[in-house]
């Protein structure tokens, strides 16, 4: 009985799961520079900033990240005079906390840790936000490969003039927490600092692709034309203004991110007694098998081009090509492995 | 030590179709991948020369360059490679279109051509042309596909090898514009109908009595097939209703304002093509058809 369909049974079937990771360099004059600030969005309601790689306006920005800060309702700062979008700031820090840090066991939500336990310790109640758009971050950051080197210059004009910290999670490929209601994270480290428990500048969120930096590593550079220092103004100045500072002292910022890739692999069998003739128009000249030149004890052959995965009703569901045609005869299997990704 | 011969195993990507897309998000289990195919659309058999020696014959068809995949369900796998257990085959069946018996192909045009309603075949003239009636399809031309070895090497007296006999045909035509019945027995069912339109029927001999017989005629007279003969495929096209009663599709797949001989006055038209393939030994045929609607 001639065929043209051969059954996979669960035996020819097994996935696998492959990570990909991608390396993403933000160069600093792009975050802020090169396009004049046209790549950088406003909005109405100043709660965020969002970076582009190119002015937004065109159809061809990618957007990088969202940079915003806020302070804990704890911070001194929150009851400092007449500071500027109070409630925004409180709401950001609230809302960033409530999501990556979670709840303490009377439903209050808890303050960043600066050592990212949950025990008690110093806690970061100032801080920005940087917030890595999925379109980079995609399934989550590779731990180990983050990198944001900022320039610690006393005077805003300046920024880049002293010794450039550079902010990176040493250690996190083997050293991270998963206490975070938001997945793995890890301890933010200037490269200068040794890694001791009080060291830390920050936390990064691998799965939700969140920085958070502590206010503090900015206590004593101008942060604005008039050279305020980092507690002035976030108190005295609005989310967009704290955003530029950020910005203007970003030299560069790299990670690697990660995509979980799940695939199916179909064995597609070809034993020695099939699939060595074909049914393309070609194949016959006035009914004789043109590759058999005209002697029946030749051996049939075909060439391969493509496999076509079929539903039970012969619905063709997926295609695969190979490079250049495989040959098929009675003196040769095959075993092609179709790779299928979701 | 030599190293261990891997070209047996090939990894290759494979993409979704649009229709393995569509079922993958339907959520309803109908994406389940069951079987498999090999294809060999782009290859030329006729590039393989013997008087190249053994080495080189094939030399011209394994440069052939190979095109990315199409997503879409209805261009890819055209040609399929078949399964047959024996080596020593010198001749494989064909399908081919009998216009002896029933001559239903218009000359002129090499295609077979149907009138969509009864005032279109009230101004078809048979003795002139033939033609379908998609309406009153009894009174229409039949379409005749016979099956078997098309050489004369071989006498028809001979019986084809039961391993080389189609049993089941699968017709696919555009379901927007008509749909398979029969003259003598109950309208096809349709398996099928893909996100292109495209409705397959699958006609099995022994169940689909008045779609698929077996052919018993060892003669000439009336044949098509020089050789051995399987079975014969009979069946007609009844136009949809869209096209029997409105002129929107013509408007938007066709042309208008034509003329023809055997039909009085102008008409309106759509060409499409209706494939038939062995579901079995897998050879095909694809028939050019134009729906015309007198204006």
């Amino acid at each position: 009985m001639a065929t043209i369909f051969k059954t996979i049974s669960s035996d020819d079937i097994t996935s696998t799961r492959t990570l990909l990771h991608e390396n993403v360099p933000v160069t600093g004059t792009i975050v802020s520079g090169t396009y004049a600030d046209s790549n950088i969005k406003e909005y109405t309601h100043g709660m965020f900033q969002s970076v582009y790689d190119y002015p937004y306006l065109s159809s061809s920005a990618n957007h990088l990240f969202d940079l915003t800060c806020g302070y804990s309702n704890n911070s001194p700062l929150s009851a400092s005079t007449t500071p500027t979008q109070n409630s925004k700031k409180i709401n950001i820090y609230g809302q960033m906390a409530q999501v990556l840090v979670g709840y303490d066991t009377t439903g209050s939500v808890l303050d960043f840790d600066q050592d990212g336990d949950l025990s008690g310790g110093n806690k970061i109640q100032e801080a920005y936000f940087i917030n890595v758009s999925r379109l980079l971050a995609k399934d989550e950051l590779k731990r180990g490969t983050f990198s944001l080197i900022v320039g610690s210059g006393s005077l805003w004009t300046d920024p880049f003039d002293a010794v450039q910290l550079t902010i990176a999670d040493h250690g996190a490929d083997t050293n991270y927490r998963s206490s975070s209601p938001a997945g793995d994270f890890a301890v933010l480290y200037t490269a200068s600092a040794p890694f001791y428990e009080d060291s830390g500048v920050g936390l990064l969120y691998y799965q939700a692709g969140v920085a958070v930096l502590t206010a503090s590593l900015f206590g004593d550079v101008g942060m604005n034309s008039a050279d305020e220092d980092a507690q002035a103004v976030l108190t005295g100045s609005k989310i967009d203004a704290n955003a530029d500072a950020i910005r203007h002292r970003m030299n560069s910022l790299t990670f690697n991110n990660t995509i979980e890739l799940n695939s199916t692999i179909y064995f597609c069998n070809a034993n020695h007694n099939e699939f060595n003739y074909s049914s393309n128009p070609t194949y016959l000249s006035s009914s004789s098998i043109r590759v058999k030149d005209g002697d029946p004890q030749n051996s049939p052959s075909s060439y391969i081009t493509s496999v076509g995965l079929y539903s039970a009703d012969n619905e063709l569901l997926a295609t695969a090509k190979v490079s250049e045609p495989l040959k098929k005869d009675p003196s040769s299997t095959l075993t092609l492995r179709v790779r299928l990704d979701y | 030590m030599a190293f261990l011969d891997n070209s047996g195993d090939i990894i290759i990507d494979a993409v979704l179709t649009d229709t393995g897309r569509y079922r993958l998000a339907k959520g309803d289990g109908s994406f389940k991948i069951a079987k498999f195919a090999l294809g060999d659309d782009e290859i030329d058999y006729e590039l393989f020369d013997p008087s190249d020696g053994d080495a080189n014959a094939d030399l011209e068809i394994m440069q052939t360059p190979i095109l990315e995949a199409f997503t879409n369900n209805a261009s890819s796998l055209k040609s399929k490679l078949v399964s047959i257990p024996r080596n020593n085959i010198l001749y494989m069946p064909v399908l081919m279109t009998n216009n002896k018996k029933q001559n239903a192909l218009n000359g002129d045009l090499n295609m077979y051509v149907v009138a969509t309603d009864e005032t279109t075949e009230n101004n078809t003239d048979q003795t002139l042309a033939p033609f379908l009636y998609g309406e009153n399809f009894n009174n229409g031309k039949n379409l005749r596909i016979d099956q078997g070895i098309d050489t004369p090497a071989i006498s028809p007296k001979f019986s084809i090898e039961s391993d080389l006999e189609e049993t089941q045909y699968i017709i696919e035509i555009d379901n927007r514009l008509g749909s398979i019945v029969s003259q003598t027995g109950p309208a096809a069912r349709i398996a099928y109908i893909d996100d292109d339109n495209v409705a397959s029927y699958y006609l099995t001999m022994g169940t689909d009595q008045s779609y698929v017989t077996k052919n018993a005629s060892t003669t000439t007279a009336g044949e098509i097939i020089r050789g051995p003969r399987g079975t014969t495929l009979t069946f007609s096209i009844q136009s949809s209703i869209e096209l029997n009663t409105s002129t929107y599709l013509f408007t938007q797949l066709g042309s208008s304002g034509e003329t023809m001989t055997g039909v009085n006055g102008n008409f309106s038209y759509i060409d499409t093509t209706v494939r038939i393939q062995g579901a079995t030994t897998g050879a095909q045929i694809d028939l050019p058809v134009r729906f015309i609607k007198s204006e």
